[in-house]
């Protein structure tokens, strides 16, 4: 009764109402819409434009003729036909699965490593100093970083500096393929460890830390209160972390091996984004190197989505979605 | 998990908490000086003679002081224009960077604004889905910024992240100071700079100087859209001078070819100066600005 009542003093307003009040309230937020106008225009043009160009994956692309006018390739997949019959295909994904999961192993775990440490300094003076310190190799450039690891592999460089003072002969660290992961993932962590120690440090911050007078009283040593006390703490940071990383195994930073290739190892050390850069941008095989390209961006939104699916599994309050 | 810890002595347990101390300390100084030496052997190598550096006699401290490195890299006009083509791009980046992003943001944090959602999930696909390099570099190629110093400050310079950032920063600020502003006649551009802005000082202050090292440091996109070299950033530089090394005598003239050739100045002492120069303004002003950039870290740590 209450609700016929109700429906009389206030009859339900039609689809038409509400989007006229919709459009009115728009009106007067004009200023809100005016601000936002010059930035997503910015987003727009350079960010989904080119989402939108990954259409010449599957055409003949005519710079003249545009995205749409280009005539679409028969069959449409031809492009991914022609990288899964080349030869190289299968050492160039190889060899990209190895970068990446390689990579993945060593570096994630040294930030958290790092940050349980640190945790544990109980010298406030002695922990920002490490602190400071550490995150001064991420303000340097990849370029930097290149150079610093060519120059130092090179026969009177610093690392071999170090392989005379331990009896190891010289060698040009820099050809062939031997000393490339080691190099590339050490610098990696060596550049890494410290600014990604941040979002754990902070995680560990917020530990109340009336559960370590428990501990303390319970008799917990350093160890047992990493176990029980941290790493609970830091394990949702963990876990996303984890995710975001698995994403980036296919696309790994490119432009760093890019600057580690020469002609001894250019071959070998071929990944997938590399071998983009060199049919698109070298070559000027723009759809064949978006084709593979795309084929990279599926996989890794795949595996987030998988990895995500997996961590759900286990415990559903840890997986980002 | 409690019992076994009654067992032990309270001795046990001090004597254990400085063994655990001192190997957290000595481990902890292990790792800064492998942070720090490549640095100090860098600039040492720089300053060094060309005799001691083939020798491998050079550590941290420069032997038989040799600047001829430096003379040579700032003897051409090369760094200087370099130098300021970088300034120029990092400083337009970064006020294009914060002023877009403040406004996106800003408007963003309106709860009441009714596009809110649909924009929001406009910037939020950009996070995962991307042309890639070879559709960027056609639409830049297809837009006419090749050359151009748009090709390299405008793709980059409203990015998901900073604005999610930058709205749930703004979020933080009083809803009823904006209020207040409106009733008062303020528009929202005059909210945003004459009340929200100023509020956000430690939010703008580092991500303006994120902007800055990230532009200082980029050479990819440089290495894509600038084909004049004269217009080369300092990281490009760089890049030619060490991974080129056979033709760096040609590159710098008569005067260093000779130099280098007899021996007076080791490649690695042109290298290494050019590495110095590149990475000394960044490193100069570091300690000043650190604390910055941990507050904007600790900005994105809390949100993400």
């Amino acid at each position: 009764m209450s609700n016929a009542a109700a429906a009389r003093t206030f009859p339900k307003k039609t689809a038409w109402e509400r989007m006229k009040k919709w459009f009115r309230i728009l009106w007067q937020q004009r200023a809100l819409v005016a601000l936002c106008l010059l930035p997503l225009a910015v987003v727009i043009l350079f960010q989904y434009v080119p989402m939108y160009g990954v259409l010449i994956a599957f055409k003949k692309y005519k710079p003249k003729r545009g995205v749409w006018g280009s005539a679409w390739l028969d069959p449409w997949y031809k492009n991914f036909q022609e990288f899964f019959n080349n030869v190289n295909c299968e050492h160039i994904l190889l060899q990209t699965l190895k970068v990446g999961v390689f990579s993945l192993i060593f570096t994630y775990p040294m930030p958290i490593l790092l940050a349980l440490m640190l945790n544990e300094v109980k010298s406030k003076w002695f922990k920002r100093s490490v602190q400071t310190i550490s995150y001064l190799p991420h303000f340097i450039s990849i370029v930097v970083i290149c150079s610093m690891l060519n120059t130092f592999g090179s026969l009177d460089g610093l690392f071999n500096n170090l392989r005379a003072l331990v009896g190891l002969p010289r060698v040009n660290m820099n050809a062939g393929t031997a000393f490339f992961m080691p190099m590339f993932i050490g610098s990696a962590i060596w550049q890494g460890v410290g600014w990604g120690s941040i979002i754990y440090l902070s995680a560990l911050s917020n530990v109340d830390t009336s559960l370590y007078d428990v501990a303390n009283i319970d008799g917990a040593n350093r160890f047992q209160k990493i176990r029980h006390i941290c790493l609970p703490a830091i394990l949702p940071t963990t876990t996303v972390v984890l995710i975001l990383n698995t994403g980036n195994i296919f696309t790994q930073d490119y432009t760093k091996i890019l600057l580690m290739m020469n002609e001894t190892n250019r071959m070998d050390l071929e990944v997938i984004s590399t071998y983009v850069y060199r049919m698109g941008i070298q070559d000027g095989r723009f759809e064949f190197a978006t084709a593979v390209n795309l084929f990279v961006s599926v996989i890794s939104l795949i595996l987030v989505v998988g990895t995500n699916y997996v961590v759900r599994f286990i415990d559903p309050e840890q997986s980002i979605w | 998990m409690s019992t076994k810890g009654h067992l032990s002595g309270k001795n046990r347990i001090r004597v254990g908490g400085v063994a655990f101390d001192t190997v957290l300390t000595i481990l902890l100084l292990i790792f800064c000086v492998i942070i720090l030496y490549p640095f100090l052997h860098v600039i040492a190598v720089s300053l060094s003679s060309s005799r001691m550096i083939t020798r491998g006699a050079v550590g941290l401290i420069p032997q038989e002081l040799n600047v001829k490195g430096y003379e040579i890299v700032f003897s051409k006009a090369t760094i200087y224009t370099a130098y300021l083509w970088t300034v120029w791009y990092a400083l337009l980046f970064t006020v294009l960077n914060v002023s877009l992003t403040s406004c996106l943001g800003y408007a963003l944090s309106v709860q009441e604004f009714k596009l809110k959602g649909f924009f929001s999930v406009l910037m939020l696909i950009t996070m995962f889905f991307s042309g890639g390099t070879i559709p960027a570099y056609l639409n830049i190629r297809n837009l006419g910024l090749m050359n151009t110093t748009w090709a390299l400050v405008l793709p980059g310079c409203v990015s998901a992240w900073n604005v999610f950032m930058y709205r749930s920063f703004f979020k933080g600020i009083s809803h009823e100071i904006r209020e207040a502003a409106l009733i008062d006649g303020a528009g929202e551009l005059r909210i945003l700079i004459s009340i929200v802005l100023p509020l956000s000082k430690a939010l703008i202050a580092s991500f303006s100087l994120f902007a800055i090292v990230g532009m200082w440091n980029s050479y990819f996109s440089a290495l894509l859209y600038i084909k004049d070299a004269s217009r080369h950033p300092i990281q490009m530089i760089l890049r030619s001078i060490v991974f080129t090394s056979n033709s760096m005598g040609s590159s710098f003239g008569g005067d260093a070819n000779v130099m280098l050739t007899n021996g007076t100045v080791n490649p690695l002492n042109v290298q290494y100066a050019c590495l110095v120069a590149t990475i000394a303004p960044l490193l100069l002003i570091y300690p000043f600005i650190q604390k910055y950039f941990e507050q904007g870290m600790q900005v994105g740590a809390v949100k993400g």
